[in-house]
């Protein structure tokens, strides 16, 4: 017989994402289940000991003595962010609440009754993104949406810039098959140690399409793997299961490229970006925030590496990988690049 | 409006934020988005509003620098350009706080606004751009 005042269950999980460790409490399981998959994620291995953030995710709406956020420190599509001078309080479109004091290594995230559980699940994770992004900023980690390629034989890594969708994915596996290594396909950690920057592993995971395995057929049928979201038709595919041996846990960059797809363009056309456009790449690849404080080691830092870089703009035509030359023409654009 | 100025103390905005390159600096205004590239004495300027300054005092140090007559349009420029995008504000500190910038060699300033801003509004704290559609 349960006990009239017996404590609510409670339903434990602990991730170790790049340099933190999230030790989470959930008020309902299927949130936690829910939620394995963004989380799991960032499994890349780090020997250094991680930050522990506490978190509880628990039912329930925002304070009602908290002034709604009005996005000046970021404006998320789903989330509003503000920073007290403390905590960052942040309020979703659907009414996710988080109020995270990085300080004290502590988060609250209260769940309101809404009947759209997957946009709520979407909500929730996007907290997540955001205290993990600050929490890796925290700890002298610029996040930057960034693939890599890394030089065969060597620690030397290309940084590929793009908008999600653009290709980043396809060009980094065409060159896999070709011998290079990866960093991952679209998340990095950046930090300047010493004199050098340096560029660090999160996710062992690719965002792959399914229809790519006309190109790489080693990939062999891509729809048997989990669907990254309900937004796009891309899987999560294990780079190892896939490319053995072709993932590392750290580079150094020493090239930048901007990658466009090109609708109605030549398969693949290469122009060298100056350092200020170097920058500007990779300054959209950075959520910066509204407080100086905590924008200015974020810009410092991609200063930094935009000023060691020599860089090109790639765009590449509709269909390019289906020819075997697009990929060795990359191979060679890329060590060309490399000083 | 130089001369009713010329004694109006200037101060960076708390939100611009600086961070120095090779040649130069680069100045991102963390409200509006929008970026600048400095060169060296474009960034000296720049570093003067760090603790305050007049139009006076940044001719003053311009010539120490070793600034002439014929960079004084240069000079007004990138002065009207900081105030006219909302990179200074009128400061309440008194005199004598200007901050000690060295310069080694002299070129005219100048200050670069890029034409795009960085992004308002973005997809998640991890990723900043909109992405394409598949």
């Amino acid at each position: 017989m349960i006990s009239a005042t017996a404590a609510p269950a409670r339903f434990e999980a602990a991730y170790s994402c790049g340099p933190v460790r999230l030790v989470l409490t959930f008020d309902d399981r299927s949130l936690r289940d829910a939620l394995h998959g963004l989380l799991s994620q960032y499994d890349a291995p780090w020997s250094a000991p991680a930050t522990i953030v506490h978190v509880t995710v628990g039912n329930g709406t925002a304070p009602r003595e908290t002034a709604k956020p009005a996005g000046t420190y970021l404006r998320l599509h789903r989330l509003s962010v503000d920073w007290n001078g403390s905590r960052l309080l942040s309020l979703g479109n659907i009414g996710v609440w988080m109020e995270f004091d990085p300080a004290a290594s502590r988060a609250r995230i209260a769940v309101p009754v809404h009947p759209d559980t997957p946009a709520l699940v979407e909500e929730i994770e996007q907290q997540f993104v955001l205290l993990l992004a600050r929490s890796w900023a925290q700890e002298g980690w610029t996040p930057l949406h960034a693939g890599s390629l890394v030089l065969p034989g060597e620690t030397r890594c290309v940084l590929l810039c793009a908008p999600s969708g653009a290709g980043k994915t396809t060009f980094i596996a065409a060159l896999l098959r070709r011998g290079w290594h990866t960093l991952g396909d679209d998340k990095i950690l950046l930090r300047m140690e010493g004199s050098e920057v340096v560029a660090r592993a999160l996710a062992r995971r690719f965002h792959l399409h399914p229809s790519s395995s006309r190109w790489f057929p080693e990939a062999g049928d891509l729809d048997i793997w989990p669907r990254y979201s309900r937004w796009t038709d891309k899987r999560v595919v294990q780079i190892e299961k896939v490319w053995p041996g072709r993932l590392l846990d750290r580079a150094v960059p020493a090239a930048a490229v901007q990658l466009e797809r090109s609708e109605n363009g030549p398969a693949l056309l290469i122009e060298p970006l100056d350092p200020i456009n170097t920058l500007n790449t990779l300054l959209r690849q950075v959520a910066i925030p509204g407080d100086a404080g905590h924008a200015r080691p974020l810009v410092a830092c991609i200063a930094a590496t935009a000023v060691r870089l020599p860089a090109a703009l790639i765009k590449i035509g509709q269909d390019a990988f289906a020819d075997p030359s697009t990929a060795e023409r990359l191979d060679a654009e890329l060590r060309r690049l490399l000083p | 409006m130089q001369t009713q100025t010329d004694n109006h103390r200037w101060m960076l905005r708390p939100d611009v934020v600086s961070t120095v390159l090779n040649d130069g600096a680069v100045i991102l205004d963390l409200r509006s988005k929008f970026f600048f590239s400095a060169n060296l004495t474009g960034w000296a300027i720049a570093q003067m509003f760090e603790t305050g300054a007049t139009r006076a005092e940044i001719h003053t140090a311009s010539r120490q620098w070793g600034a002439n007559g014929a960079d004084t349009q240069a000079i007004d420029g990138v002065i009207d350009q900081m105030i006219s995008e909302g990179l200074v504000e009128p400061a309440n500190a008194p005199a004598s706080a200007v901050a000690g910038v060295a310069v080694a060699a002299w070129i005219p300033p100048a200050l670069t606004k890029h034409r795009e801003p960085l992004q308002r509004i973005m997809v998640s704290a991890f990723d900043p751009g909109l992405p394409l559609a598949e």
